[in-house]
Formats: C-alpha cells, structure tokens, sequence
C-alpha cells in the first residue's frame, strides 16, 4: 500500500512537472529560459542562427519599390522582380538574380491564413500584380501630366516638395506594393507562419529540438531555423543583425524605428526584440510554453506597427486634404497600403486579424470610391481612424501624431 | 526543519521527473504505447483493401492488353475506343492503388516509387513521339518515367502527334506507325509486367511481413503506410491533380499539367476515385465492397479519438462537394474559372492539417516528410 501511494504521488509530481513549465518559470523549477543579452545563440561553438532568405526578400523588395519609382523601367521588368525566377537577370545584385527565392511565392502564403486558402492568397498576389501593370500602364505614360481627378499624373507635395506620381484616383502604386508588403509578405510570414506552432512543431521538429538533431549539415535544429526566418523577416537587413538598430529597410525595420520615434509608443523596439531573443533562448531549453508566450507578445506588438501607422497616415492625409493634395496623396497612399496590411495582423491568443479581409476590402471600396482620394472627406478619414483605433490599445489621437 | 528521509525522497522524486519529462518524446516510437491491435488493422489493410486493389488492376490492366491486341490486328475507331474505355478503367482503379508504394512497389522508381511507371503526368510527348521514331527507347530508364504508364497510354489512345489530323493517324498513316504501335505494345506490357510482380508479391511474400510488423518504428508497417497515405493525399492528389493547375504552387496557372490531358473529359472522375480511395481506406472500408473493419478509424475510436474521424470524415465530404462542382474536364475548369479550382484545392488542404497533425500525434507516428511542396 505504501509503495502504491508513493508510486501515485511520484507520478502525480512528473505530470505535474511535465505539464506546468509555465507556471514553474516564475518560481525556482524549470526557470531554465535565460534571455542572452544580444540574439547570438551557438551550438558546440558554431553560430546556429541562419535567415539567408529573409534577407533575401527584404532585398529584393528594396529593388521592386525603387524600380516602381523609375518610369524608364516597364511591366515586364517590374513583374520579374515581384516574381524572380532563379537565374534569371531581375535585379542589380547578382546574389538576388542567383537567387532561388521570389517574393511573390511568399504573399500572402503563411502556414495558418492561407495554406487552406489559396483563393484569397491569389486574390491578393493579383492585387499585386495589378498594382504592379498599372503603375507601367497607368502612371508611367502619364509620368510629365499634371494629375487631376479621374486622370494620372505628377502631383508635388507643397512648399516645393517632393513630386508625386499618382493614378487616377491619387493613389501611389508603390507606395501601396511598399506598405501592403509589410503586411503580406513580413507580417504574414512572421506572425503567422514561422512562429504558428503548426510551422515549429510540424512534423518530428519538436522531437528533434527535444534531442538537439540538427538538419542535415547545418548547426541548428529545424525548429531554431523557423524561428530565425520569423526574426530575419524584421531585422535580416541589419548591418549587425544580432544588435538591431531598426531602420535597416524600407519595410518592417523603418516603421518599427517610426512607432518607437512616437513617445505614445516607446519602448516597442525592446519588447520585440526581447520577446524574439526569449522565445529562441526557449527553444534552446526546450521549453515551449514560454516560447509560445513570446509569439503572441510578437504578434501583438507587430501587429500595432501596422495599426498604428495605418491611423497615422489617415490622419496626416486628413491634415493636407484640399490644401495640399500632393502631401495628403502621399500620406494616403501609404495609408491605403497599412490599411491594405491589417488583414495579415494577428491578434494575440487567436487565429484572427484584427481586421479580416472583407473589413479591409471595406476600408480600400470607400477610399478608392468615385475618383478616391479627390473626393474622400475628413469625416470619412476620421471614421475609419477611429474604427482602426478601436480594435487596437491605442487611441486616434496617440497613433495620429 | 527537512529532514534527510524527506531530502532523499526529494531527491529521488527530482530524478524520477527528470528522467520522465527527458524520455518522454524520444523512446516512445519505439512501441506503439497503448493496446490496440495493429496487427488486426494490417490485416484488414493487406487483405481486404491493397490485395484487392492490386488484383483488381491486374484484371484491368489485362483487358487493356487485350483491347491493344484488338486495336493493332484491326486498326479501327472502333477499336479504339474500346481501348480507350479500358483505359480509362484501369485508371480509375490506379486511383485505388497509387498510395500504396510499399513493399515491392517502392524498390524500384527512385522516391515515387512504382508511380513513376504508372502516373507520372504531364507527359513528356517528345520521349514517346522520338522514340516511336527512332524505336530507340528504354521504359526501364529513368529518362522514360515521364513517358509511359497511363499518360503515355493518353497520349497514343487521344492525342494528336505532329502532322497528324486525329489520334488514330498515328497507327495508320503517320510514317512512324509502326514505332507507335511498337511503343503502345510495349507501354502495355510494362504496366502489366510491373503490377503483376506487385500483385503477386503482395500474396506470396509481402503480406506477411506486412502485417506482423506491428512495432512503432519508422520501418513498422503501421508507420510507413501513414506517411504513404499522407503523402499520396498531399502531393499525388492534392497537389497533382488540383494545386498544381490551379497555379497554386506557380505565377500561373498551369491547365497543361492536368490528369488525362489528352482524354480531357476524366479529370474530375479520376480525382473523385481518388478521394473515395482515400476516404475508404481511412474507414477501412473492404475493395469494391460495403463491410468496413480495423482502420485508421477504428484507431482513433479505440484512442477516444472520435472527434478526428468526425472531422476527417467531413472534411472528405467538404472536399467531394467542392470537387463536383467542378467541370469534367479540370484543363476547361482551370481555362473559365479557376477560382472553383482553388476553393477545392482548400477544401482537400483542411484535412492535410488534420491528418498530419492531428491524426499522426493520436498515433504517435513520425512523419518522414514535412512539407510535399517545398519552399
């Protein structure tokens, strides 16, 4: 009787031990997640952590929003970037053009929003492919006429400022491929692919982490990888990506570096970057629980990136309306971009944007109505701030300034 | 205040969840961990679904041999379309035994196994049209998996080749006829050359290794026949038959790179029998018969696992509904609305997730593959 008794109360304390890591953290067992001061993490001496291909993309995306901007390049040339093909001459860097990734592979294509759902995923790689032919088609022919409701053309910001190149409704195209990326291709790929336990624990990924097998010819094991590409997807483009300064691309990094610039919102860089180095250090001990804690603080916090700026840029756009068209354009069409982002957003404990598609085809039917941003109002500008605002921790009057 | 029997006790407790949470993920594919009989399921497997099906192909595949007799000592119309109706149902009996690429049918083939002489599409029409120039061709060669099995069959029964005006050209007035007819011999006789060894393995030899391999390691039988069955939903019907025109895995769509290209009107059919292939065998339920037995099913029952079966099973069913709605001919579906062609492609993908999260952890199986698509 006695050997029973001890026997159940032994294993009444390994399920208990096995199944509470997170409530163990706190306390003296099972704290193992020691966050390292940089995002360095090696095995037996070698650097485990690997991103190639967020760079990769990142890249590549510098190239297709410059070239968007170039009236001497055409569709044909502007489509190969978006959808580079291995070997072929796309882009000025020669590791792109060796390269086997594309960006447009990688739009709207996360593991949790789209693997089951590739007809949304290629109605909007064809918004894409549309913004992309119609800034040849549309913009570029008209790149010397002035812009006017219903026509294309150049529109300078005021006070001498820099020179627009809208379509007919005031909108940017690159300025919409830039913002919408940042949601379609990073925010997607980070929020819900790489750090989505269906990506880290598919297949024998959470054994092989358990026994520290690493893929074939590398230092890392699979599930250390998957979380390096969510992490290379914000900083691959950093000088020194294990000591972050943001800024470092015209995508993610920049608005991060802007959302942190905002004193509504400091202290957002080094939660995130916390949260990332965290979440690696827990894969390394093996402990999922605080690993999975860390995603969704990510998910959280990038998707307010893109909520904030999003009422940011409505706001600024609102400011400029009618008096300064070619600065409220602008400031729309990035705007209309963010806003074109929130439906790869994720909100945290759920499965969920904070905006689902049809909402976000809502808010781009009453931007782009009749002849768009010639005729949107400041109170229709307001209503969606607030609408945006309302979803998120923050309020108008915080994102908009 | 602690005494030392209660430090030793801690102690002991200590090492005993350490050795409990440390082991607990890697020794357990060593034995299946619960009770239930796999055993029972291999058997049912072996006896009443793959034997079946492999002999049912070997009488499929000898009518088509004797409808290519047919045609060649009387070359007709006619005839051939009598062939063609013996093709089209010897593949769609195909559809029943393409998972199963274990035992003898995965020795040869290289990683697709036996597929690679029976279903490798889209065709490679200049193989067959060079070679039944040149007579100079080798189906036992790699260079020649895209160039037989039933696309090649396809091809020589419904396509067109160069400077012809209709199928039948090729054997009667194309001055390679006699190289086609050659060709189309030959294509037969591998088929049925190749199905009869595996049929004939299954009975003689293989069943009984299969079924008393009943451990839980990456060689048990329970375990390879999970990752082929899969892997076959995943990539061979999936992705194959539906994604892969559909564009899902390209810029573009792609309407060339269909199942029965040339018959052009079986698509649909083909890939509805391999959906009731797939969902039959998850029931267990007999070859061309009505009674079920031990399954991935009965499994998941005896796992208290019924909400997986639940959600499979209607996942299957969402998928067969999304499937006939498309047109008979998928090269048409992808050419007017290639929308209905993603949103089955969807459907099927909900029980990717399914099986290979849901059902493989209930099993406590490995998966030898993480992603049929690649990056």
């Amino acid at each position: 009787m006695k050997k029973i008794a001890l026997s159940l109360f032994v294993i009444g304390s390994i399920l208990t031990s096995c199944s509470s890591d997170d409530d163990n953290n706190t306390d003296g067992i099972g704290n193992n997640v020691v966050v390292p001061a940089t995002y360095e993490f090696t095995r037996e001496g070698n650097s485990t952590v690997s991103f190639g291909g967020q760079t990769t993309r990142i890249q590549m995306s510098e190239e297709l929003i410059s070239a968007l901007k170039d009236n001497t390049q055409t569709e044909p040339i502007l489509d190969g970037m978006f959808a580079h093909v291995e070997g072929e001459a796309d882009f000025s860097d020669a590791n792109l053009n060796a390269s086997d990734k594309s960006i447009r592979s990688k739009t709207a294509a996360s593991e949790d929003y789209f693997k089951a759902n590739t007809t949304a995923a290629n109605a909007i790689k064809a918004d894409f492919d549309t913004w992309i032919a119609s800034q040849a088609s549309e913009v570029f022919i008209a790149w010397d006429n002035d812009a006017t409701a219903g026509n294309a053309g150049k529109i300078q910001e005021g006070g001498g400022g820099s020179t627009r190149y809208v379509n007919a409704k005031g909108l940017e195209y690159n300025q919409a491929v830039n913002k919408a990326l940042i949601g379609a291709l990073m925010a997607d790929q980070i929020l819900n692919n790489y750090l989505s336990p269906a990506v880290l624990d598919a297949g024998a990924n959470r054994a092989d982490n358990d026994a520290g097998i690493v893929v074939d010819g590398k230092a890392y094991t699979t599930m250390e990888h998957k979380w390096d590409e969510a992490y290379g997807y914000l900083y691959g483009n950093e000088a020194n990506p294990a000591e972050p300064v943001t800024n470092a691309d015209s995508f993610l990094s920049k608005y991060l570096f802007r959302v942190e610039g905002d004193a509504d919102f400091a202290g957002i860089a080094e939660d995130i970057y916390e949260a990332f180095k965290k979440g690696r250090a827990a894969i390394v001990e093996k402990n999922y629980t605080v690993r999975d804690e860390q995603a969704e603080i990510l998910r959280e916090k990038i998707s307010e990136i893109i909520g904030v700026r999003a009422v940011y840029y409505l706001q600024q756009g609102k400011k400029n309306l009618g008096s300064d068209n070619g600065s409220a354009f602008h400031d729309l069409s990035e705007g209309f971009g963010f806003i074109y982002s929130l439906q790869f957003t994720r909100q945290p404990n759920t499965t969920e944007p904070y905006f689902t598609k049809t909402e976000v085809d809502a808010f781009i039917a009453t931007l782009t109505a009749g002849n768009g941003f010639w005729d949107i109002t400041a109170e229709q500008l307001d209503t969606m701030s607030n609408t945006i605002s309302a979803k998120f921790n923050f309020t108008t009057a915080q994102a908009g300034s | 205040m602690i005494t030392g029997k209660k430090n030793f006790l801690a102690v002991l407790i200590t090492m005993l969840i350490m050795v409990a949470c440390s082991s607990s993920s890697d020794d357990s594919p060593s034995d299946s961990g619960d009770n239930f009989d796999r055993g029972a399921l291999l058997v049912n497997m072996a006896d009443n679904i793959i034997i079946p099906a492999f002999e049912d192909l070997q009488t499929k595949l000898s009518a088509v041999d004797i409808a290519r007799g047919n045609f060649i000592n009387d070359i007709n119309q006619t005839n051939l379309d009598l062939l063609s109706d013996a093709w089209l149902e010897a593949y769609k009996t195909w559809q029943y035994v393409e998972m199963f690429n274990i035992g003898k049918a995965e020795e040869r083939g290289g990683d697709k196994g036996f597929v690679s002489f029976f279903n490798i599409y889209p065709l490679t029409i200049e193989d067959v049209q060079n070679g039944a120039a040149s007579k100079n061709y080798d189906l036992d060669s790699s260079n020649f998996h895209d160039a037989q099995g039933f696309p090649a069959l396809d091809f020589l029964i419904h396509g067109i080749a160069n400077s012809d005006t209709s199928a039948i050209d090729k054997f009667i007035s194309n001055t390679n006829k006699e190289g086609y007819i050659s060709y189309l011999t030959d294509v037969v006789a591998q088929m049925n050359a190749l199905n009869n060894s595996f049929a004939n393995d299954w009975k003689n030899n293989y069943r009984d290794t299969f079924v008393s391999a009943t451990g839980n390691t990456v060689t048990s039988s329970l375990n390879k026949i999970v990752n082929d069955y899969i892997f076959y939903y995943e990539k061979g019907l999936r992705a194959n038959k539906i994604g892969i025109p559909a564009g899902n895995f390209s810029n573009a769509p792609l309407a060339d790179k269909v199942e029965a290209l040339y018959k052009d009107d079986v698509s649909k059919a083909l890939t509805l029998e391999a959906l009731n292939a797939v969902q039959d065998m998850f029931n267990g339920k007999q070859y061309n018969g009505t009674s079920t037995g031990e399954s991935f099913r009965t499994y998941l029952a005896f796992l208290d696992r019924n909400d997986i079966v639940t959600l499979l099973n209607s996942r299957f069913d969402d998928a067969r509904q999304k499937i006939e709605v498309l047109d008979d001919s998928f090269f048409s579906q992808v050419n007017t609305d290639n929308t209905k062609m993603t949103e089955a492609f969807d459907a099927l993908q909900l029980a990717v997730v399914t099986l290979k999260v849901d059902m493989v952890n209930a099993f406590d199986i490995r998966l030898d593959f993480v992603d049929a698509d690649g990056d």
